[in-house]
């Protein structure tokens, strides 16, 4: 009995919280849901990389690697030094491409590539690179500003074959042996190779980027050069192939153990502050406020209106009849006292021609604000100098 | 529930034993240690729910004085309740301290006084207490917040009653001039008493001197047991402010000042304050303290933001008094179109009664029609001229009807209403 009243005033407890917190509760989970939405609606792990067989973007290669497949070539793309190693173990024929775009290779390494395998494709290799690979090939600078194809002019098969191809900014190679596509007094080429055959360089990465592929004699270099063989290792190298003996600790290496936990523990004691301080000690309590109405609010208004309509004529009447009752008033004329009384008796008190004074006083009307103000300030003056004692 | 400075500060320390021992079973271990001390203290601590409470109001105060409210609490758990108090009152009270420790011991009771310095006339309201009530460690606390309203009503200051000593002075010196001025009806006649230079020889009762050897002149006292009625105008022009007060604060000054006077004058003042309904009345019938009664009536209104019903007022009037009677309209010339509401109202009253209108002018107006050395400040000027020259045109054709108009800026117009119903009693215009 008294078990059952006590569970019914806990859920009567819950139930004026949850509806006391519904704002916050509906608020939570449109947040939550917000947060799955965004998280599940994200592609996992897009292949961004610049010439992987994967990508599909102007940049990718995805096309020339799956024209490749279709002609019965077996392409596995690879992305670490030993994945390539390891399978180029089981295929000791296969054609190796790579692009090693930021040099993570060292020597060693494209020594041990070059002897596992078949043939060697290597896309615009850096100074480094190329000197790890072989002596007989050098860097010749770049296609020259201008220059945006070139013929074969070499006796190579593949490139004969494939005749013109687009070599904007390609890189330049000197080969002992084979050197095509030379630019107008320049030594070095585009493609060059060695007198096996069986390392290959090409200067260009438009020859196989998804965006190029199709233009003059691309192509055909392209698949010509990477397609004689039934098995292409598509090798992008990464940072992971970057050999790690010698390398300076990380920070976390260098950290004592305690300072993880330590971290861990001031955000927890800073949560704590947070609560600490962050309870009120009971609701707010509301002071109705009163409205604010400044009274001058309509004269001011209407100075606006005054101003944005540049009223001069009606500014001055108004000036002048006020003056005008004010003085009335002081020399005691009765409100209904016509101008010209008024004249009079301001003329005897101030001691000056009561027409000079017309002519200020009732004829004057200014038609600029300059005029205005000026005119404004005179009849201040004068209307002081009257009322003066 | 509510956690402490001090649970913080043991939380902190625990980060020494965890740079001597950094594992995550030290982490484990001093969250379970915390956890295991916050929640001991909270079910040591005294339960909030079985502290009685008991309110007791303030006083009635002026604006800008002191009072007092207290609460009376009784621990009826069996554990000592160490707490924070905190009485919440709303901010324009001016609590002095609404957050108090406390601590007592089961079974006791103890009060709990919060000085208040109201800051805003009307009615203050307090419409709850929160208790937190501390474990005996001070690590955590319970914390309960309790419905118990309380009110406090603070009064207009009336701070025109420093012209009251100067008005009453005036007023006794209309002892036996009045009729002086005028011979006629409304006038009493009062008594006899001897000659002194300086009389009206007009005066002398030739009669009473010839069965004296002395001259003896006839005094008159002005009438008395004459109504004044005070309507002041609660509608949306009253919430307007002029010189950081509204409107409708320095009316009520004006009518208490003005009131206080007219009751001393052996008049009867009845009170209302009118938009479209009445919002505050005081009768002359009632007994007791008039002043009371007006601040009482007073301290609650506030400017409603609605239209004023002036046809409504003459049927007020004479639901009031149905004999002739001074009526004083404290009200604005400005509201709006006077032509549709103000000066037809005051052509129909004045035909039965006095008719006194009072209201508060602008001082920034004039300040603004001086200002003449740009051009936007001369078409300020100008505006400001136009503003009073209207006021004027109303007053004018107020005055025409036969009604007194008293146009003042806020400090003026209590001393200055005092003075029209003075000149009105001594003209027996009452």
């Amino acid at each position: 009995m008294t078990a059952d009243v006590q569970a019914a005033r806990w859920s009567l407890r819950l139930r004026a919280w949850s509806r006391r917190h519904m704002a916050w509760i509906i608020i939570g989970t449109i947040v939550a849901a917000l947060g799955v939405v965004t998280v599940a609606q994200s592609p996992s792990n897009p292949d961004t990389a610049s010439l992987s067989a994967g990508n599909a973007a102007p940049d990718g290669a995805m096309a020339a690697a799956e024209i490749l497949r279709r002609q019965g070539v077996t392409v596995t793309p690879s992305d670490s030094f030993a994945a390539t190693t390891s399978l180029l173990a089981g295929k000791p024929r296969a054609t190796v491409l790579v692009y090693d775009r930021n040099g993570y290779l060292d020597s060693a390494q494209l020594h041990t590539l070059q002897k596992s395998a078949g043939r060697l494709v290597v896309v615009a290799p850096g100074y480094r690179t190329l000197a790890g690979l072989s002596r007989q090939i050098r860097n010749a600078g770049v296609v020259p500003n201008g220059t945006s194809t070139l013929e074969a002019g070499c006796g190579q098969t593949d490139a004969t074959v494939a005749g013109r191809i687009s070599v904007k900014g390609a890189l330049l190679y000197k080969g002992a042996d084979v050197t095509c596509y030379r630019p107008s007094n320049n030594d070095g080429g585009v493609y060059a190779a060695s007198a096996d055959g069986r390392l290959v360089i090409l200067g260009s990465t438009a020859l196989l980027s998804n965006d190029l592929l199709q233009v003059e004699g691309n192509a055909a270099l392209a698949l010509r050069t990477l397609g004689p063989t039934q098995d292409l290792v598509w090798y992008l190298p990464g940072l992971s192939d970057v050999p790690n003996d010698g390398r300076p600790p990380t920070l976390d290496e260098l950290a004592p153990p305690w300072v993880g936990f330590l971290g861990l523990w001031v955000a927890v004691v800073a949560l704590l502050a947070v609560l600490w301080r962050g309870r009120r000690l009971g609701p707010l309590v509301f002071e109705p406020l009163p409205v604010v109405v400044k009274a001058v609010e309509t004269a001011e208004g209407r100075a606006r209106l005054y101003q944005d309509s540049r009223a001069v004529g009606q500014a001055a009447d108004n000036l002048r009849a006020g003056t005008l009752t004010r003085l009335a008033k002081h020399f005691r004329l009765g409100p209904e006292a016509p101008a010209n009384a008024v004249l009079e008796a301001v003329s005897r008190k101030v001691n000056h021609p009561a027409r000079e004074l017309r002519m200020v006083l009732l004829d004057h009307r200014p038609r600029t604000e300059s005029e205005l103000v000026h005119w404004a300030q005179r009849i201040e003056t004068l209307e002081q100098e009257a009322t003066a004692p | 529930m509510a956690i402490t400075g001090r649970f913080v500060l043991l939380a902190f320390a625990a980060l020494a034993a965890l740079l001597l021992i950094p594992a995550w079973g030290t982490v484990l271990l001093a969250a379970a240690a915390l956890l295991a001390l916050v929640l001991g203290d909270v079910l040591m601590a005294a339960s909030p729910a079985k502290i009685a409470l008991q309110r007791k109001d303030p006083r009635n105060v002026t604006l800008h004085a002191d009072t007092e409210s207290v609460l009376t609490l009784e621990n009826r758990n069996r554990r000592t309740f160490r707490a924070m108090v905190r009485d919440a009152w709303q901010p324009s009270a001016g609590a002095v301290a609404p957050v108090q420790r406390l601590k007592i011991p089961a079974g006791e009771r103890r009060r709990m006084s919060v000085v208040l310095k109201p800051t805003r006339r009307g009615d203050l309201a307090a419409p709850h207490v929160t208790l937190r009530s501390f474990g005996p460690l001070g690590l955590a606390a319970r914390q309960r917040t309790v419905v118990l309203p309380g009110r406090l009503r603070v009064l207009p200051p009336f701070n025109s009653k420093r012209h009251l000593p100067s008005k009453l002075r005036k007023l006794r010196e209309l002892d036996g001039k009045a009729a002086v001025q005028i011979r006629g009806a409304g006038t009493e006649f009062d008594s006899l008493r001897d000659y002194v230079r300086g009389d009206d020889v007009r005066s002398i009762d030739w009669r009473a001197t010839a069965r004296r050897t002395a001259v003896v002149v006839r005094t008159w006292r002005p009438e008395r047991d004459r109504r004044v009625v005070i309507m002041l105008d609660t509608s949306r022009t009253a919430a307007a402010r002029i010189d950081d007060e509204p409107r409708l604060d320095t009316g009520i000054e004006a009518a208490l000042l003005l009131a206080v006077l007219a009751e001393r004058g052996g008049d009867r003042v009845d009170f209302f304050a009118f938009d479209r309904r009445v919002r505050g009345r005081v009768d002359s019938a009632a007994k007791g303290n008039l002043l009371g009664s007006l601040v009482q009536a007073m301290a609650p209104l506030g400017a409603e933001l609605i239209e004023m019903d002036w046809a409504a007022i003459p049927a007020q009037v004479r639901a009031i008094s149905a004999h002739r009677s001074l009526v004083v309209l404290l009200t604005s010339l400005d509201s709006g179109a006077p032509e549709e509401g103000l000066i037809p109202l005051v052509a129909q009253l004045v035909r039965q009664h006095t008719v006194l209108l009072g209201s508060v002018r602008d001082p920034l107006l004039g300040r603004m029609k001086k200002e003449r050395t740009t051009a936007s400040q001369v078409f300020r000027a100008s505006a400001a001229e136009r503003a009073l020259l209207d006021r004027e045109a109303v007053s004018a054709q107020l005055r025409q009807l036969g009604a007194e108009v008293v146009d003042a800026e806020p400090l003026e117009l209590p001393p200055l209403l005092a003075d029209a119903y003075i000149r009105l009693k001594a003209a027996g215009r009452l």
